[in-house]
């Protein structure tokens, strides 16, 4: 649509994205200058973004420091305009920024607190679901096990990490002292979820990552019993396997179990 | 009870925002205020805190729903997800209306999450009033339109806002949600007189005020919803309640967010405002005397500025 409404709004998003182009001589001078006017919701446009990351990364707020975080915002802002009708969104493509960009790239542990923290977000509003018990395990017919499948809560968040960054959002949490970053030698497995309205995390070890993976893409539980011979004895197996989902049970992980 | 000639739906009385800073307050007490407005974008997630809270206030209290992203007069395609989002929320709520703002918020697929002012001629009042009847035949209902606050005048604009409001309103057949406070705020940054304002509006389809504090910088005013509402607002109050009779009113606060009972106590003073102006004794010293308020001049708000000279967090 090319209509003097759409020009004009091109050229006012464009000032406002920018800080450049020809949109102060659409605007009237009187009391206030047009650049003054226009400035007015510059300076709002930034701000009212500045404060929905805030909201949302904490943590990393707290380990760069207001004015770095603040620096480091409107350079998000400025690389990751909204697209979504929610600012609830905006947050969502800053652990990418972070490990693209410089000089923030060099601290990648920067990156990863991002994604932690987006992660509770996402876990925060998911989609309710009602939880499977213990007990709806213990009623499960022996000879059903093998084909069992589990629907996990939807709020479950998978994701591997690298860096301390859960501990230095704990930290940052209860008001301690912020540990150092440190690196594992290989990337480690956490879920996030939510039960009630907390949000929980927790660190996976190999076979419980992998583990819960297959079930999230739906095998069942003589196909993950088989699949975890690679950590654990075949005697074991499948006790182990009902050890893990007892405890993801009581943790509120696990939506339904499906015959 | 609505007269069948009414555009508008029966008043609810004196209502606030819901806010999350107030859910439990809200839940544990008796019931102190008629109604609550949600931001609607607050509430359309998949579920969790949010939704929990909003079945469990509506299942006490009639809700209204105020949406910022609509964006009723971009020159973008209106967004079919959000219209699909939204009525998903309506189902659920079942609120007693829907409303947004007369502004726009980006183009080219960008959201500025701002309220952005338009240029008020008949390109854009063609434009607005064509997009209004399209989001009311998606809706199955007529939408409350809001005025906004400004810090901008177009060369572009050939009418007042006021004008251009009412245009809109009539062709598009919606109703209006009037924002006192905005009307005040704009008045100083663009020095008109607010009555001027009042008597341009259409009183059968004014169905909601919003009352809201703002911050006066001293060379302009900056709408902040941070600060309670200041005498200049509460006066023009009382002129929009003398014009338009018993409305929906509601106080908008979304930052700085006091204790509940704070926001009671101030709607009390609408309540009481209201009621001291329809009364049937008001009404026969209006007759005598007339009625006027100050209009606010840029000079006046320098010297008036009675809210202590604010700044935004950062310049
Ligand atoms: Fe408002």
């Amino acid at each position: 649509m090319d209509t003097t409404l759409n020009k004009l709004q091109g050229d006012f998003q464009r000032y406002l994205l920018t800080l450049d182009g020809p949109m102060a001589k659409e605007v009237v001078s009187d009391a206030l200058d047009a650049q003054t006017r226009l400035g007015i919701y510059a300076d709002a446009y930034r701000l009212r973004l500045l404060e929905a990351l805030q909201t949302d990364f904490v943590a990393l707020r707290a380990v760069l420091g207001d004015d770095e975080f603040d620096a480091m915002g409107r350079a998000y802002i400025d690389a990751y305009p909204s697209q979504h009708y929610s600012i609830r969104h905006f947050g969502r493509n800053l652990s990418r920024f972070l490990a693209e960009t410089d000089p923030y790239r060099a601290t990648p542990v920067l990156a990863e607190i991002a994604r932690f923290e987006w992660a509770m977000t996402d876990a925060f509003d998911a989609q309710d679901a009602t939880v499977a018990t213990v007990a709806d395990m213990a009623a499960v017919a022996p000879g059903a096990w093998p084909s069992l499948r589990f629907g996990l809560h939807p709020s479950l968040q998978r994701i591997e990490l690298q860096w301390n960054a859960p501990p230095i959002w704990k930290a940052v949490d209860e008001n301690t002292d912020i540990p150092e970053p440190q690196q594992a030698e290989y990337p480690i497995g956490w879920m996030l979820w939510r039960n009630e309205f907390k949000i929980y995390f927790r660190s996976l070890s190999v076979d419980q990552a992998w583990m819960l993976d297959q079930l999230l893409t739906g095998a069942t539980f003589s196909e993950v019993c088989e699949g975890l011979t690679e950590w654990i004895d075949a005697q074991h197996v499948a006790a182990h396997a009902a050890g893990l989902l007892k405890q993801w049970l009581e943790d509120g992980l696990i939506a339904t179990i499906d015959y | 009870m609505a007269a069948a000639s009414s555009l508008t739906h029966p008043p609810l009385g004196f209502g606030l925002g819901l806010r999350t800073d107030h859910y439990e307050s809200i839940l544990a007490g008796p019931r102190r205020v008629d109604w609550f407005e949600i931001i609607s974008e607050n509430y359309m997630v998949p579920g969790g805190k949010p939704l929990h809270f909003l079945d469990r206030v509506r299942a006490e209290y009639p809700l209204v729903m105020h949406g910022v992203s609509l964006s009723i007069g971009s020159t973008d395609p209106l967004n079919r997800d959000y219209l699909r989002d939204l009525k998903i929320l309506a189902e659920r709520v079942q609120p007693a209306w829907i409303s947004d703002h007369l502004c726009w918020g980006g183009v080219a697929g960008k959201n500025l999450h701002d309220l952005l002012p338009l240029p008020y001629n008949r390109e854009t009042l063609e434009h607005v009033a064509e997009r209004v009847q399209q989001v009311q035949d998606f809706l199955g209902r007529r939408l409350l339109l809001e005025n906004v606050s400004s810090y901008l005048t177009y060369k572009r604009s050939e009418m007042s806002e006021w004008e251009f409001l009412r245009e809109v309103s009539e062709r598009a057949d919606c109703l209006i949600l009037l924002d006192v406070n905005n009307i005040y705020v704009s008045s100083v940054n663009h020095g008109f007189n607010p009555i001027d304002y009042l008597e341009g509006i259409p009183a059968a389809r004014v169905q909601q005020f919003h009352l809201a504090g703002h911050r006066n910088l001293e060379t302009h005013i900056i709408d902040t919803h941070d600060e309670p509402i200041v005498d200049p607002v509460w006066n023009l109050y009382r002129e929009a309640v003398r014009r338009f009779g018993p409305v929906s009113t509601m106080i908008e606060r979304d930052d700085n967010i006091p204790p509940y009972e704070e926001l009671l106590t101030e709607l009390d003073h609408a309540r009481a405002i209201a009621r001291e102006v329809l009364s049937p004794d008001a009404k026969a010293r209006e007759g005598r005397n007339g009625c006027s308020i100050a209009a606010p001049s840029k000079a006046g708000a320098r010297r008036g500025a009675s809210v202590a000279a604010a700044r935004l967090p950062s310049e």
